[in-house]
């Protein structure tokens, strides 16, 4: 590599790093100027038109990279997410099974010594479904099972991650249930809860299935409909952020005085918020009166009865939202300028959830102008 | 080609306690395994070693899991250790067996192979694996037993059939193989390996569309297909389609760099572009990344040959007969390149001993034709249309109608040789496209470019070298005999067919009207890049015969970019010339020799633009021979010839056929021989087979 091209990558990384998408863009069309390139570069304008909401012109850049090189599995899973996120669930699930050949998932493939169900009737044999990546995912795609279930006609014994598993045993969709980790009984075939989709021929007519499809534990219920007694009415529960581990938390999380405007409602809200963002209730900011159950909430099922009890959820992208969504609880979720694939484009609600309602950045970064539609919006809610 | 666990037993209720008998871990472990927890696995088989260091189960579940994480040293370590129980199931023999495959050590994997069907001959896996492993070291009968045997025992495996197909394609069963194919596939549609195995099976019988067909669609299923890549790039390297091959070879690469098959490919692939020094690097990089393949050192040999290092080359070759597979490829190599040497003698033992072992061997029997006088009752006429009528393979068919036509003519029989030639033209002419009319607008433009003016405005300004001496004409047309002649003196080497210059003319935009706006700047850049190719090949000596007959096409470019530079035009009887075209299978790309209407229209059309060129370029510089007055007074001819190219007489040049250097060309045979003059006039004994040509000559004349 020359010196030039040294500097030329960590420019653009830097570039990119910083969401600096029209400069970057800028650099990598000068490089690309004569129509031929090293991959990489053609690959990241991909990404930096993306990023700047350019979503079909991404895909077929995408596209034309997957046709000169089949064999590029990161520019398949690439192509993958902008498919999805234009609503085209018929190629797009077909290249989403890539998602175990990145550079930085491969390890985590679960290689099973059965054959991977590929969606025919499999009357008599037992099917183990397990889930894979984060909560929301897990959360989204269980509404999938029974769908399996009559597609195979098969035992289904169902492996979920372990803090899902009180939740997801509800379901009462399968025929067996097991922990992550745990000594399974015998199966005949397997599929990744995720690669259901895909083997299912999951079309959007197809959704949003049998909603609700998780009940809440009628005990905690009982609990937080005590606990959350006194509060005025209506009762808002809040999450600013997600998971700091995730990729596009940058984009996706808030920073809680950025909803400080909601404060003129004169609403009282409950903090569903967990993990380090949480500690930014302590002395709210501009008066929002927020009360902090953060330390009782110990599990799905905790926050699944506050969402029970709660009139609304208001949240970014997180788990929570999912859970609301298949709860059929109303919810409202934040979302970032160019949001997670499963949001689709152009449109405030969402196939996945009837009971979701969704406010989209129309700008990348500005929260500010999600903020005010926000309160119109709950100043209407409250009446 | 699988591995295999033993059945998942009935596993115990999930309550691990300290107390746990190694029977009920063993279970546990399996169970966990089956179920890709691979954590859980290891770490109940580790608990089992820690209290029986050798046990064999625990041992062999770990070697699955680390053949599973890719570590496959490991895997075999552990594999051959829980193997030396003396009650060892025969599965993990079977197991082990095939993990030795992998790592391409085919003796040891035989050896377990066949300890495992000897301790259980039930064990249907094992018989596979045995199979699969004799496939790869070349003993194809008994690997296909084996894998009959499996068919048999699993008719519904889709597995099975593919690999029976693969060990037939091997045979040169070629219906056989495909048979199994397409059951494979109707068993599993989806099957990505057989697709692709299908595809290679295609490029055999010359179906090359089918086969880049069968090859996409196996890219389909599975994009990280590296042998998929290789066949599609196949079939375009048989359609001529050199620039999408290459594509395809880049796309697997850009994956799997290492890939041997890959990186031969590529080689093979920029050898067939004369982008020899990246071919013989790539080739290196493919004997690097896959020492263990005899493909990658014979490729690595031809290219060495080609590049006229043929002591290298022989050694290549002798290193990839040495190796397990199929030697027979480098061994025919080997005889091939004494050929070009002009050992003529050792070649022709060579490829006898090819024969003797391997009578099906197409392409030794091909070149063995070029090596002998054919009588009418020469045996081995007979095995050859015996072969002809045997074998499926599409290329070797073709081989076969030209070596039976030179034959049949050797003998007389003209009849026969011009039925095999034309069946062999015809079968060749069905795997490419051709445009013969816009081949030749497009000598008419050439024409129309460089005319007196144009030449005249540039005329001077290119390089000053001399070293390149340009032989060229139609092919056939004798320009390998005057190479030979004159690249027996002293003073001048013969580096063959250059692609180079119809490279730097294809590179320049608009050519050839744009070449009308090259500056002298531009030309001695040209010229530059021309001679970075040509002088490394002078090795000492002041002049380098580049005698690609295509050349023709760019007199007036290579005019303007040496304008010391002398060119040496051979003309031939034109109906001697495109009879000798059209009994020849070239190797390089050629494609208006196949048919002969085509070909006396390209005729007509390279004679149109050399009227042109000895109109505007100075009888100087554009020197025409006479390949007729050469075989009638060879002295006088080479003396005029030295003249003209102001290089004193040598004697050397009437004794050219004792040159020991290489010749590569359709024509490598003739010129180890004394001047003949059979070939002078001897298209009228056979007029009455060449009467689509003749149509169109006397078209032109009348």
């Amino acid at each position: 590599m020359t010196l030039e091209n040294m500097e030329l990558d960590q420019k653009l990384e830097l570039l990119m790093k910083e969401q600096r998408h029209e400069e970057a863009e800028i650099l990598l069309r000068q490089q690309l100027a004569t129509g031929t390139g090293p991959l990489s570069l053609w690959q990241n304008l991909a990404r930096v038109i993306r990023a700047q909401g350019r979503i079909a012109e991404a895909r077929d850049l995408q596209q034309q990279i997957v046709d000169a090189f089949p064999g590029d599995t990161v520019a398949r899973f690439d192509l993958a997410e902008s498919l999805l996120l234009l609503g085209d669930f018929a190629r797009g699930w077909k290249e989403y099974r890539w998602r175990y050949q990145q550079p930085h998932t491969h390890s985590f493939e679960r290689r099973v010594q059965h054959p991977r169900w590929n969606g025919s009737p499999i009357p008599g044999k037992t099917l183990l479904i397990h889930d894979e990546q984060g909560f929301g995912d897990s959360l989204q795609f269980l509404r999938l099972v029974s769908r399996a279930k009559t597609l195979s006609g098969a035992n289904i014994l169902l492996e979920v991650t372990p803090p899902l598993l009180p939740i997801a045993s509800r379901m009462g969709c399968f025929d067996a249930i097991a922990s992550r980790g745990d000594l399974l009984p015998a199966f005949d075939m397997h599929c990744e809860l995720m690669s259901l989709p895909f083997v299912t021929k999951l079309a959007i007519d197809d959704l949003p299935g049998p909603v609700p499809y998780l009940s809440p534990d009628p005990e905690r219920v009982a609990f937080w409909r005590k606990r959350l007694e006194w509060l005025p009415r209506p009762l808002v529960a809040l999450v600013w952020a997600g998971n700091p581990s995730h990729a596009n938390d940058a984009n996706r999380s808030m920073q809680l005085s950025e909803l400080a405007p909601l404060a003129s409602l004169g609403l009282t809200f409950v903090a569903v918020q967990k993990g380090p963002a949480a500690k930014q209730a302590v002395g709210a900011p501009g008066g929002l009166k927020i009360e902090l159950i953060n330390r009782d909430i110990n599990d799905f099922d905790d926050t699944a009865a506050i969402l029970e009890v709660a009139d609304l959820l208001i949240s970014v992208d997180s788990a929570p939202v999912h859970l609301a969504g298949a709860l059929g609880r109303p919810a409202w979720a934040l979302l970032p300028f160019v949001p997670d694939w499963r949001w689709l484009l152009d449109r405030d609600d969402t196939p996945w959830y009837p009971s979701l309602r969704l406010f989209r950045q129309k700008r990348r970064g500005d929260w500010s102008t999600v903020v005010s539609k926000l309160c119109d919006a709950l100043a209407a809610f409250r009446g | 080609m699988e591995l295999m666990t033993l059945m998942a037993r009935k596993t115990l209720p999930a309550s691990p306690d300290s107390t746990m008998t190694v029977v009920d871990a063993l279970e546990r472990a399996n169970a966990h395994w089956n179920a890709g927890q691979l954590e859980q696995a290891e770490s109940l088989c580790q608990r089992v070693l820690a209290v029986l260091p050798d046990q064999p189960d625990a041992l062999h579940i770990l070697g699955l899991i680390a053949h599973t994480c890719g570590n496959l040293d490991l895997a075999i370590g552990h594999l051959r250790k829980a193997c030396l129980s003396p009650r060892v199931p025969a599965l993990y023999l079977s197991n082990l067996a095939e993990m030795c495959r992998q790592k391409g050590a085919l003796s040891n994997a035989e050896d377990a192979a066949r300890r495992a069907v000897a301790l259980d001959a039930g064990l249907v896996q094992a018989w596979g694996n045995l199979g699969i492993i004799l496939q790869e070291m070349g003993q194809l009968e008994e690997s296909a037993a084996c894998l009959e045997r499996v068919v048999a025992a699993q008719p519904e495996a889709a597995t099975a059939h593919n690999n029976l197909a693969n060990t037939y394609s091997r045979l040169g069963s070629l219906e056989k193989a495909r048979a199994h194919y397409m059951r494979a596939l109707e068993l599993r549609p989806d099957y990505a390996e057989a697709q692709s195995n299908l595809a290679s099976l295609l490029n055999q019988l010359g179906q090359f569309e089918a086969a880049a067909e069968a090859a996409r669609l196996a890219i389909d299923l599975d994009p990280r297909l590296a042998d998929a890549y290789v066949n599609l790039a196949g079939a375009e390297m048989n359609r001529m389609r050199l620039g999408e091959a290459l594509r395809w070879v880049e796309a697997l690469l850009s994956f799997s760099p290492l890939h041997g098959g890959g990186l031969a490919a590529k080689a093979r692939i920029l050898w067939q572009l004369d982008l020899m020094d990246d071919a013989l690097a790539t080739a290196r990089r493919a004997v690097a990344a896959s020492p263990q393949s005899s493909d990658t050192h014979n490729v690595l040999g031809q290219i060495l040959q080609a590049m006229d290092f043929g002591n290298e080359a022989l050694a290549a070759f002798d290193k990839a007969a040495s190796l397990p597979g199929l030697p027979v490829a480098a061994l025919a190599n080997r005889a091939a390149a004494l050929m070009e040497q002009g050992a003529m003698d050792a070649a022709l033992a060579g490829f006898d001993a090819v024969i003797a072992n391997h009578p099906r061997h197409v392409r030794s029997w091909a070149n063995r034709v070029d090596l002998k006088r054919f009588a009418a009752d020469d045996p081995d006429i007979d095995r050859m249309e015996t072969l002809l009528t045997t074998t499926s393979d599409f290329n070797d068919q073709i081989a076969l109608h030209f070596a039976l036509g030179k034959a049949h003519l050797d003998a007389g029989q003209s009849g026969s040789a011009f039925a095999h030639f034309n069946e062999g033209n015809r079968m060749k002419r069905s795997t490419f496209a051709l445009d013969i009319k816009a081949s030749g607008r497009w000598m008419r433009e050439i024409a129309d470019t460089f005319s007196q003016s144009a030449l005249e405005h540039l005329a001077g300004q290119g390089h000053p070298s001399d070293m390149p001496i340009f032989v060229l004409g139609m092919p056939r047309s004798g320009t390998s005999l005057i190479e030979q002649i004159l690249a027996s003196h002293p003073d001048v080497r013969g580096a063959g067919e250059l692609l180079t210059m119809n490279r730097l003319a294809s590179n320049l935009p608009g050519y050839p009207e744009g070449a009308t706006g090259l500056t002298g700047e531009q030309l001695r850049q040209m010229g530059e890049v021309y001679l970075a190719r040509l002088a490394p090949l002078a090795k000492g000596r002041r002049h380098v015969i580049d005698k690609m007959p295509a050349n023709f096409m760019h007199a007036g470019l290579i005019r303007l970019v040496f304008p010391q530079a002398r060119i040496i035009h051979c003309r031939r009887d034109a109906i001697d010339t495109c009879l000798s075209c059209y009994t020849r299978l070239f190797t390089t790309e050629q494609r208006f020799t196949y048919d002969l209407a085509e070909l006396g229209q390209f005729y007509l059309d390279y004679q149109s633009l050399t009227d042109h060129w000895r109109a505007v370029l100075p009888a100087s510089h554009f020197i025409e021979v006479d390949y007729e007055a050469v075989v009638d007074d060879l002295e006088g001819q080479a003396r005029q010839l030295l003249a003209a190219l102001n290089l004193p007489w040598d004697d050397h040049c009437l004794a050219f056929h004792k040159t020991s250097r290489i010749v590569r060309t359709a024509s490598a045979t003739q010129v180890r021989q004394p001047i003949y003059k059979s070939s002078v006039g001897r298209w009228k004994s056979y007029a009455k087979h060449l009467q689509p040509l003749l149509n169109v000559l006397e078209r032109s004349t009348s």
